[in-house]
């Protein structure tokens, strides 16, 4: 029998040296000149109308160009725009645009494609969610709504000349047009493709979409007319890897160039000598919290919300799990953009909580605190609970999966709920006016319900503020009064680390994923 | 066989009527809401209105399946909420990966799997026995998850033999096949070696072996071709169920087949990928118990698919 045996073990060693020997080697064969990127998810869209997600506003920073763009220091430099002029109050903005900017198809960018690349966007029959970064425009809300067929707030002075018109002063609205919905498409192509223009990309950005492999990989080329700086490198691969653990070991063997260092893995690098100096690190744009619902008892009441503050030892949860990756928040506000003065208004007493948990009747009574399904959140959620739980809460964990979650917060679900909110512009307003005027309750991003009249004024002051100094002082005072009626627990502003080979040059991570158009690096 | 196959398509049309009824109705029950995916973080009610209005969302639900079954029958399966991409297109794209991943599994599990089982089967409680069913213990116990991480960091970081990722040629297809089939192969050990051992204490066997026939034909012929009804069903069903996608395998992998695109359109709520995935998949499981029941009438002459030879 054992003789017999034999064969089918010889079976299986040819077998596998068979397959073994179809197989290559575990390094990729890449294209020559390009540079490899990873990233997590298939990115929804590259349609500028349509994208929500930072993988998709990443890519389409490359491929398309707006009016105005951000420098390194979150300045408003020119982009297809030469020059501006503001007038009326800070009402109306002439754009002098550049001449001999093409796009992908040879074709000259005019003010023409800028007034209908904007009506795309406010289209009443599109499904744009981004309508609101061009809203603010005078007559665009009638448009929307289907009452007028032109929106009287754009106007096409000449060939290279585009007046646009607000409702009121605005003063972030040069930042709204840094952003992806504001880049300019041609009508030529997007009326060509229609629903299906995202697979057909032609933008005017230093890069070229040359393939998209859904779930797979995107292939980018250089575009060598690019009317500003030229791409060093030939052009960007970007593979879809949804495993982080699977990321890193393509790193390691060479076929990404640049990863962002998961969580997991950070401590690793982070104390590897040969790593360590590839690692590129950046203030991001974000505020961590946990949000109150403060329409409803008990978190309508401020001692309550105070409590909790107080309860939670944010510094250690930062130091030990969080291992440093991000700056304690005192506000809102990140600190990168408050240019004013700002102390902790609340910190770590656990006597003052328990007290007020004790006077408030609130021991062992139980509250709603919703997450998403993301371990570190869950880990997270589990710290906080126990600090509650010393405090007298008793604070019950919701796990629920990204959709419904938001559905839950939306609609005023939850007691508490742990978010973030990353910045859409680099203005402090986009962490107040959203986040905390009462107008914005639920889906527009005040989840908490905050509504505090003096706070809607001081924010509502700051967007019509003509110069910094003013602007900064409304923004200032409303934080204050933020910061201390706390509908938040201000947690950290996160840190962003990436990880480059060595053979990687002017590499650098930018606060808002726009600025990078990917110019400047290279081998 | 004529009778049996259009019985069998009539079938399929109740079963598809009755299965995208029950999904839609299910995933429009459950919390989340696909609009607040679509619209990111910050969005006012009236958009919100409005897309929900574009997407068919505002009706009611028997006036949104009714759309979708007209939808169907027009050939279509509409768009992704998401992408906007065409759901039909982006299965025809996503099935041959599928496909490619479920027959490498196959091709390793079968053979393993049958052979295995029946040396199991044959060494009876000795060691190699002992060894093998330890084996497919194992192996139906470890996750994929785990299997696959280990398979990687051996044959991709290690060794350097093999990509850890992407999706293309062989090279590509060997790790997450291999991942893949470790759960299939345990089975059909067990599976294997359960009904060798029945067949072996059948009274047929002994009257064979009584006659004089070479322990080699006995195996081959008499046990196990008594033996591959259960082995095929099995074989079917985990083959059915790979071409339906495999979630963890493709996710690790970076496969891009219809399981990670089944789990996007669940996580995002995007009905019509889920209802496309779901169509297919049903499609896919019909036509493999379907192959599977042309099998048994070829291999065992006791079943008769058309039902009258009885």
């Amino acid at each position: 029998m054992i003789q017999r045996l034999k064969v089918p073990f010889i079976n299986i060693s040819v077998v596998l040296t068979v397959l073994l020997a179809f197989s290559s080697c575990s390094s990729r064969d890449r294209l020559e000149g390009h540079i490899y990127y990873r990233l997590s998810a298939n990115p929804t869209t590259l349609d500028p109308a349509l994208i929500v997600d930072v993988p998709g506003g990443s890519i389409s920073a490359k491929l398309f160009n707006g009016l105005v763009k951000l420098d390194e220091n979150l300045n408003i430099i020119p982009d297809i725009a030469e020059r501006w002029e503001i007038k009326e109050n800070g009402t109306v903005y002439i754009f002098y645009l550049k001449r001999g900017v093409l796009f992908h198809n040879n074709q000259e960018v005019t003010a023409t494609d800028f007034k209908y690349s904007f009506m795309r966007i406010l289209n009443p029959k599109g499904r744009s969610p981004n309508t609101w970064v061009l809203e603010k425009i005078l007559g665009a809300r009638d448009y929307i709504g289907g009452k007028t067929k032109d929106i009287y707030g754009i106007e096409v002075l000449d060939k290279y000349r585009l007046k646009l018109k607000l409702e009121k002063p605005f003063s972030p609205f040069l930042n709204l047009l840094s952003m992806t919905a504001a880049y300019v498409v041609p009508e030529k192509e997007v009326e060509k493709w229609g629903e299906d223009f995202s697979s057909h990309i032609i933008g005017t950005g230093p890069f070229i979409l040359k393939e998209w492999k859904h779930n797979n990989e995107l292939v980018l080329v250089r575009n060598n007319n690019y009317f500003s700086e030229k791409a060093k490198v030939k052009g960007i691969v970007y593979r879809i890897i949804p495993e982080d653990l699977t990321a890193v070991t393509e790193f390691e063997l060479g076929n990404l160039d640049v990863i962002t260092i998961p969580a997991s893995e950070y401590s690793k690098y982070s104390n590897s000598p040969e790593w360590g100096k590839l690692i590129s690190s950046m203030d991001g744009l974000n505020t961590y919290y946990i949000g109150f619902n403060c329409s409803r008892p008990p978190f309508d009441n401020i001692k309550l919300r105070k409590a909790v503050t107080y309860s939670i030892d944010i510094k250690k949860i930062l130091r030990t799990f969080y291992e440093e990756r991000g700056r304690l928040a005192k506000g809102p506000v990140p600190d990168i953009l408050r240019k004013w003065e700002m102390t902790f208004a609340t910190g770590y007493e656990p006597e003052k909580a328990k007290k007020i948990v004790e006077e408030e009747r609130m021991k062992g009574r139980a509250i709603n605190f919703y997450v998403t399904a993301d371990q570190e959140v869950i880990d997270i959620a589990e710290i906080i609970q126990s600090y509650l739980k010393k405090a007298g809460f008793n604070a019950r964990i919701k796990q629920l999966e990204w959709s419904a979650y938001k559905s839950a917060i939306n609609n005023g679900e939850a007691d508490i709920f742990w978010l973030s909110w990353w910045a859409d512009y680099p203005d402090p307003e986009n962490f107040l006016f959203p986040l905390f005027h009462s107008s914005n309750h639920g889906a527009s991003g005040n989840r908490t319900r905050y509504t505090n009249m003096e706070v809607d004024r001081l924010i509502e002051n700051g967007q019509r503020a003509e110069s910094h100094v003013e602007k900064n002082y409304y923004y200032m005072n409303a934080e204050k009064i933020i910061s201390e009626e706390a509908p938040w627990v201000f947690f950290w502003h996160k840190k962003d680390f990436t990880l480059r080979q060595p053979y990687i040059k002017n590499y650098r991570i930018y606060p808002i994923y726009s600025i990078d158009k990917g110019t400047e690096v290279s081998f | 066989m004529k009778i049996y196959v259009i019985k069998k398509i009539a079938l399929l049309i109740l079963l598809l009527f009755g299965i995208t009824l029950i999904t839609f109705t299910l995933t429009k029950a459950l919390p989340g809401d696909p609009v607040y995916n679509m619209v990111g973080e910050r969005s006012s009610p009236e958009i919100i209105e409005k897309i929900r209005k574009e997407i068919g969302a505002d009706k009611g639900i028997m006036r949104q399946y009714i759309g979708y079954v007209s939808l169907l029958a027009k050939g279509e399966m509409g768009r992704s909420y998401h992408t906007n991409r065409k759901v039909l297109d982006d299965i025809i794209m996503k099935f041959p990966n599928t496909l490619k991943l479920a027959a490498g599994a196959m091709l390793i599990a079968v053979p393993f799997g049958v052979l295995f089982g029946f040396i199991s089967a044959l060494k009876k409680n000795m060691m190699i026995d002992r060894f093998i069913t330890g084996m497919s213990i194992a192996g139906l116990s470890i996750p994929v998850f785990w299997s696959g991480l280990m398979l990687m960091l051996f044959f991709s970081l290690k060794l350097k033999l093999l990509p850890p990722s992407g999706t293309g040629d062989i090279s590509y297809l060997l790790l997450p096949s291999i991942t893949l089939s470790l759960p299939a192969m345990a089975t059909l050990v067990r599976v294997t070696r359960v009904t060798v051992l029945d067949v072996m204490n059948m009274p047929f066997i002994k009257t064979a072996r009584a006659k004089g026939i070479s322990e080699r034909s006995l195996n081959m012929i008499h046990i196990m071709k008594n033996a591959l009804i259960p082995i095929i069903t099995v074989i079917g069903l985990e083959f059915g169920s790979y071409l339906n996608g495999a979630v963890l395998t493709e996710t690790i992998f970076g496969w891009d087949g219809i399981g990670r695109f089944t789990m996007e359109g669940i996580i995002k709520r995007d009905y019509p990928v889920i209802m496309g995935c779901i169509i297919v998949g049903t499609l896919v499981v019909v036509l493999i118990n379907f192959l599977v029941d042309i099998i048994y009438h070829y291999i065992d002459p006791r079943v008769r698919i058309h039902g009258t030879d009885r």
